[in-house]
């Protein structure tokens, strides 16, 4: 499994020496991403040590962001204020948007579909 | 026997803080798989509300737990670009519906977050939690680096995307029912855009051609936002 970490590694420094070089506003590690899709389409396929590399990272992957999520007992004063405004924009904003998107993708692929 | 010694190296040791925060989402994973995986049970939430209650009764501040999980921290990097992979597993599926999915990527990708917007800038709500909401719909790994990007508050942004997954888990179905979507890949696709891993997980459920669509969904909007809304929020400012 090293070769697959450090291939993930790899990718992600070379992402955030592309970010600085340029001057770029895209997080390193997108870029990284990005550079590693473009490999595996070269490559045409994965190996077993970056399989393994990345099922290990996406298995645990919620508690990887645990420590940025816990600062929320700092936001406590926000969140009060603000209350119904967030609660409104998350609950109403994600149905309107979940009912727009299923709805456009549905009449675009039954119009591809009627062209055929 | 030394109790000051060790106490003294108990509250000074990162050790401490990476067991409960370890232990915590192990414990997460526990319950939410005795639930058989229910939405609300997320294991992330759990650990959320343990580490949360430890954290208040122990009186250590936010800044002392950072550092001493900063390692675990450190691995969003790779884990973003670990997403590489699913994308890249799914991305056959492009061609089969190229146009569909690349106009309801962008259409759909810029209105869910100007609706979310909109919301908040209807009920005076500050620049920091606008800016906030506007990763809500990607991976949280990615959210998070884009939310220190556009200065943003990350745990807040982190929160709002938890709640957006879970929303469209919930209701995903109904509101499909509701709207009569036809195709499976719509919905997967809507559930990726939208609400991310735990939309795809759900989607998933539905169909194995809707949870390759909403793993495909999810990626790309997740590169997307993050090359394109840091951009836009530099122009506006």
């Amino acid at each position: 499994m090293l070769k697959g970490i450090i291939t993930l590694l790899f990718f992600q420094f070379i992402g955030e020496c592309i970010a600085k070089l340029f001057d770029l506003l895209v997080p390193g590690p997108v870029i990284g991403m990005v550079l590693l899709l473009i490999f595996l389409i070269i490559r045409k396929a994965s190996f077993p040590s970056l399989d393994n590399a990345v099922s290990i990272h996406l298995k645990y992957l919620p508690m990887l962001f645990i420590p940025a999520a816990m600062g929320i007992v700092t936001q406590i004063d926000i969140i009060s204020k603000e209350f119904w405004a967030i609660t409104a924009s998350l609950v109403l904003g994600t149905i309107i948007a979940l009912a727009f998107c299923a709805k456009l993708m549905d009449y675009l692929t039954i119009k591809q579909e009627s062209k055929k | 026997m030394n109790y000051d010694a060790l106490i003294e190296y108990i509250s000074s040791t990162p050790l401490i803080w990476l067991l409960v925060t370890m232990g915590s989402f192990k414990i997460g994973i526990i319950i939410y798989e005795k639930f058989n995986k229910h939405t609300l049970l997320q294991p992330i939430i759990i650990s959320y509300i343990l580490i949360m209650s430890i954290l208040v009764l122990s009186g250590a501040s936010y800044e002392e737990y950072f550092k001493g999980v900063e390692i675990i921290h450190f691995f969003l990097g790779p884990a973003t670009v670990a997403l590489a992979l699913p994308l890249y597993n799914n991305l056959k599926h492009i061609k089969t519906l190229f146009l569909p999915i690349v106009i309801t990527l962008i259409v759909a990708g810029v209105f869910s977050i100007l609706i979310a917007v909109l919301f908040l800038w209807a009920l005076d709500a500050q620049l920091p939690t606008i800016l906030s909401m506007t990763t809500k719909s990607i991976t949280a790994p990615i959210a998070v680096i884009t939310s220190e990007q556009i200065g943003a508050i990350p745990s807040l942004a982190v929160g709002f995307v938890l709640i957006a997954g879970i929303i469209g888990a919930l209701l995903g179905t109904a509101i499909f029912k509701i709207m009569r979507i036809k195709h499976d890949t719509s919905k997967g696709f809507a559930l990726g855009v939208v609400s991310h891993g735990i939309g795809t997980a759900r989607a998933i459920e539905i169909s194995q051609k809707a949870g390759a669509f909403s793993a495909l969904a999810m990626g790309l909007t997740g590169i997307l936002t993050a090359v394109f809304l840091p951009l836009v929020i530099q122009f506006l400012r």
